[in-house]
């Protein structure tokens, strides 16, 4: 009996013993590092879906601090294992100012977009300006500048409670990622085409005046985001922002989307851009969450929780699982950002 | 280098005291004032809610003061301490940009100056606005009236054009210091611009501009250096109008009809209004703890029952406007406009910002009219002497000054007092050239020996101020000592009173200090005692008007 006892004891010790080692190992094997993210990516890094789907499958803890997408090239990276920007200009500004990568790869996508109010989409409307088919709505791009270069107040087009001219809101598009993308959007809408390098320099002073009838330009594209929503029509109209931002919101923030959501519009400029977000590894732990980034359920997660176009470009998607967003089925018309030497021109000339 | 870093780490401590106390300088708000104990070593004292072990320190604009209801009840329930330290949100930035920080989060008036201050070492994090306030002028309901104020949209021009022809006696907090006084002094500059499409660098090359602003800005008292502490002394004071909050607005005209004063009457400038956002973010130092300590509070914060209680202090919350239930708060009959849709001006870049704020600091500001009184007796020999003139290095040498923001204009006026048992001499220099250095050798070179009459300096200093047309200058005494005088305060205080005594004594200790005296002093003359073993720059930034 005694000896059965001791035997028992024996082998829940050594039960316990193996299932205590696993753990141990498990989180020995656990792998944290650390890098600069775009503002926009937050709420999906923050999601405990996505943190426990890497936790779980690759044994991965992605710790962060925000930075600009440009910004976070230029900044001091020691102890940083990656860097995860919004575009492929990042990208390039990296190549060509640090080296090549350990390694890189585009994770998701989402387009540029911009947000405004019912009361200003219906006076763009009016203006001829913005168009709507089945709830989805676009802004044409070159009459919006039009509208911008005109000094066109906003009480001219019938909205007397807003004081000042039309200007569009966007981050500094020297700091911040989807700036630097209407940028580019602005060059292209100009040039009538894929702006060039030789093609550039005479819409440099007009996409600068653009900029600087703006005034102030924040950072961080989730927070300009954030301010459209929060601080109403009256503090930014217009704002520059990503397709993913207002679907996530409406999956985060399901309560306040149902109570403002006939207020809030997207437009799909005509002609847009293709934000990628490339995960760029600096060094080989890095680039193994590379691999668990493109897991399945993580992309899933990524579209489904986060509003971040997954798979090939534009490819079919579900559009049903938001409500009340007018969002795009497929994204149309969505142009090539210039190319890097032509966005360092415009870069360099704007913050001159 | 060392010593360098130590010195910086103990700014804020001390800053924070001095700001506090610089509500009080031109209020007359009385002796004790609501500012907290300013001697203090190394952390800062704030204010102190609930009473865990757990600890979160936020350094906050005092805008949010009235919040601490709120926050208190949270630490009392989740048994944590919340440590509020108030201070101007322009103020907050500067902090933030230096290495050392010695708060977890911060909540400033505006997203502006947080994004400002985390330019360089990227350590916000969990940044969300909190409340929505737009900033807008209060005027006296029957002044409004009388100005043609009352139900009509005022431009920024307008209630210029009161206060430059003397219909209006008004305040705003410091401009270098407080969000609000910043958003008033853009504010000024975009309409005395003929309200631009957005203010550019080129325009404050504008001669006139400057003259304007000059002229403007001298009939403005900007004392506050936050803007809680501005709605206090416009309660106890007579002036007709302030810039501020609309919450502040409505806690203000709480408090004037609790007193039975007559109410202010709120005007939203079209043409120049501003939006302060209160992000509270958290400054990221690698504990993971106190981020989930903080990230807790804010998810706390922005529940819809929380922002409900927060619209009811008069905050506009995020997405829906004002509640139904609490329209009632903001009472039209004050000027209010809850309905109201708030679309400001445009701010200016990031560097016409700093550009607008350093010609403020460099061209606008008021000369300031310093009388130093130093304490050349035999107890400060050695370490009280060593301390002193170290002190007034980082003044007078323009080099160092500059380092801490502390050069003097051209127009500066600084008296020297060096006193042992009576006044051993009396220096003066205008500007900020040769003549301010050379002061330094006199300091430098007088040696501590005998008894202490304080008094007897001061009362030099207050007969040389006689010669000076005080309405130009922002002036002070500042005695520098280590307190332990001959006691000849009653003589001193009926001849500073029968001279109308309104120009303020601080006092700075050294040595081996004893404030008992130092604070009768202060308490005399609406000043306050402050630590010289601490750091002196934001004492010196204050007493001298860099506001």
């Amino acid at each position: 009996m005694k000896t059965k006892l001791l035997g028992l004891i024996i082998v829940v010790a050594v039960i316990a013993g193996a299932v205590g080692y696993k753990t141990y190992m498990d989180r020995s094997a656990s792998t944290e590092m650390t890098g600069y993210v775009g503002g926009e990516k937050i709420g999906f890094l923050e999601d405990e879906d996505v943190q426990n789907t890497l936790q779980k499958k690759y044994h991965l803890t992605l710790d962060y601090s925000k930075a600009g997408s440009l910004d976070m090239v230029a900044a001091d990276k020691d102890g940083k294992d990656y860097l995860w920007p919004s575009s492929q200009t990042a990208l390039e500004l990296y190549k060509s100012t640090v080296g090549k990568p350990v390694k890189s790869d585009v994770i998701f996508n989402t387009p540029i977009v911009i947000y405004t109010r019912k009361a200003v989409a219906d006076a763009l409307e009016k203006e001829g300006c913005v168009s709507s088919s089945g709830g989805v709505y676009s802004i044409d791009l070159k009459k919006l500048i039009q509208l911008v270069e005109d000094g066109t107040s906003w009480s001219s087009i019938g909205l007397t409670q807003l004081y000042g001219n039309i200007t569009v809101s966007s981050t500094d598009p020297t700091k911040s990622n989807s700036g630097n993308m209407f940028a580019g959007l602005l060059a292209n809408t100009l040039a009538g085409g894929v702006a060039t390098e030789s093609s550039i320099d005479q819409y440099l002073p007009e996409i600068k005046e653009i900029f600087e009838k703006s005034g102030y330009m924040e950072s961080s594209s989730a927070d300009i985001f954030s301010d459209f929503l929060k601080m109403g029509m009256g503090a930014r109209p217009l704002v520059v922002g990503y397709e993913n931002q207002l679907l996530e919101f409406t999956v985060e923030n399901a309560d306040i989307w149902k109570q403002v959501k006939d207020d809030v519009v997207m437009l799909y400029p005509i002609p847009t851009v293709w934000s990628s977000h490339v995960f760029i590894a600096m060094d080989d732990q890095a680039s193994a969450a590379i691999d668990a980034l493109m897991d399945k359920d993580i992309q899933k997660l990524a579209w489904e929780k986060h509003g971040f176009r997954t798979g090939v470009s534009g490819s079919s998607t579900d559009v049903s699982a938001f409500d009340g967003v007018g969002l795009a089925q497929t994204v149309n018309q969505v142009g090539q950002m210039p190319n890097y030497a032509t966005m360092e021109k415009i870069l360099h000339y704007l913050s001159k | 280098m060392k010593g360098k870093t130590k010195w910086a780490g103990k700014v804020l401590a001390v800053f924070l005291a001095f700001v506090v106390a610089a509500g009080c300088i031109c209020t007359g708000c009385g002796s004790g004032g609501s500012a907290e104990s300013s001697s203090s070593s190394g952390s800062s004292k704030g204010t102190i809610l609930g009473s865990g072990s757990k600890e979160l320190k936020i350094l906050s604009g005092s805008e949010n003061k009235e919040l601490e209801p709120i926050l208190e009840d949270y630490a009392n329930k989740n048994h944590i301490r919340i440590e509020m330290t108030y201070q101007g949100s322009l103020d907050i930035m500067r902090d933030l940009e230096a290495e050392t920080f010695a708060y977890d989060a911060v909540w400033p008036a505006s997203s502006i100056w947080l994004d400002a201050g985390d330019e360089k070492l990227h350590r916000v994090k969990h940044a969300e606005s909190i409340s929505i306030n737009p900033v807008v002028f209060g005027i006296k309901k029957s002044l409004a009236e009388k100005l043609g104020f009352v139900g009509k949209e005022v431009s920024v021009s307008d209630i210029l054009n009161a206060i430059t022809s003397g219909q209006l006696k008004f305040c705003m907090t410091s401009a270098t210091q407080s969000n609000s006084g910043a958003s008033a002094y853009l504010g000024f500059i975009h309409a005395l611009l003929g309200d631009p499409d957005v203010i550019r660098s080129d325009d404050l090359k504008s001669e006139d501009l400057k003259k304007n602003l000059t002229e403007l800005l001298s009939g403005i008292n900007r004392s506050s250096g936050s803007s809680e502490w501005l709605m206090d002394m416009f309660v106890k004071s007579d002036y007709d109008a302030m810039v501020n909050y609309e919450c502040l607005m409505i806690a203000a005209n709480k408090e004037l009809e609790k007193a039975g004063k007559e109410p202010l009457y709120v005007v939203y400038p079209y043409d120049g209004l501003c939006i302060a956002d209160s992000p509270l973010a958290y400054v990221d130092q690698g504990d993971k703890d106190k981020e989930k300590l903080f990230t807790d509070l804010q998810d706390y914060l922005l529940t819809s029952d929380v922002q409900n209680e927060i619209q009811k202090t008069g905050r506009r919350t995020a997405y829906t406007g004002i509640n139904e239930e609490n329209k009632a708060i903001f009472k039209t009959d004050w000027g209010l406009q809850p309905d109201r849709v708030l679309s400001p001006f445009k701010m200016p870049d990031t560097d016409v910002l700093m550009d607008c704020l350093n010609m403020y600091q460099s061209e606008l500001r008021k000369p300031s009219l310093t009388v130093y009184c130093l304490d050349y007796s035999g107890s400060m020999a050695g370490k009280g002497n060593k301390q002193l003139v170290a002190a007034m290095e980082q003044l007078l040498i323009q080099k160092k000054a500059r380092e801490n923001y502390l050069q003097a204009s051209d127009s500066d006026v600084t008296i020297l007092i060096p006193f042992d048992e009576k006044v051993m001499d009396t220096y003066t220099a205008v500007g900020n050239g040769q003549d301010l250095e050379n002061l330094y050798l006199d300091v430098r070179n007088t040696d501590p020996t005998g008894g202490t009459d304080m008094y007897a300096a001061i009362e030099e200093g207050l007969q040389l101020l006689k010669g000076y047309d005080l309405t130009k200058y922002t002036t002070a005494v500042i005695v520098m000592t280590d307190g332990m005088a001959m006691d000849n305060y009653e003589e001193f205080a009926d001849i500073y009173q029968s001279e109308g005594g309104d120009i303020p004594v601080f006092s700075i200790m050294y040595g081996d200090a004893d404030s008992s005296q130092l604070d009768q002093l202060a308490s005399l003359t609406n000043a306050r005692v402050f630590d010289g073993r601490d750091d002196l720059t934001s004492a010196f930034r204050k007493v001298r008007g860099y506001n």
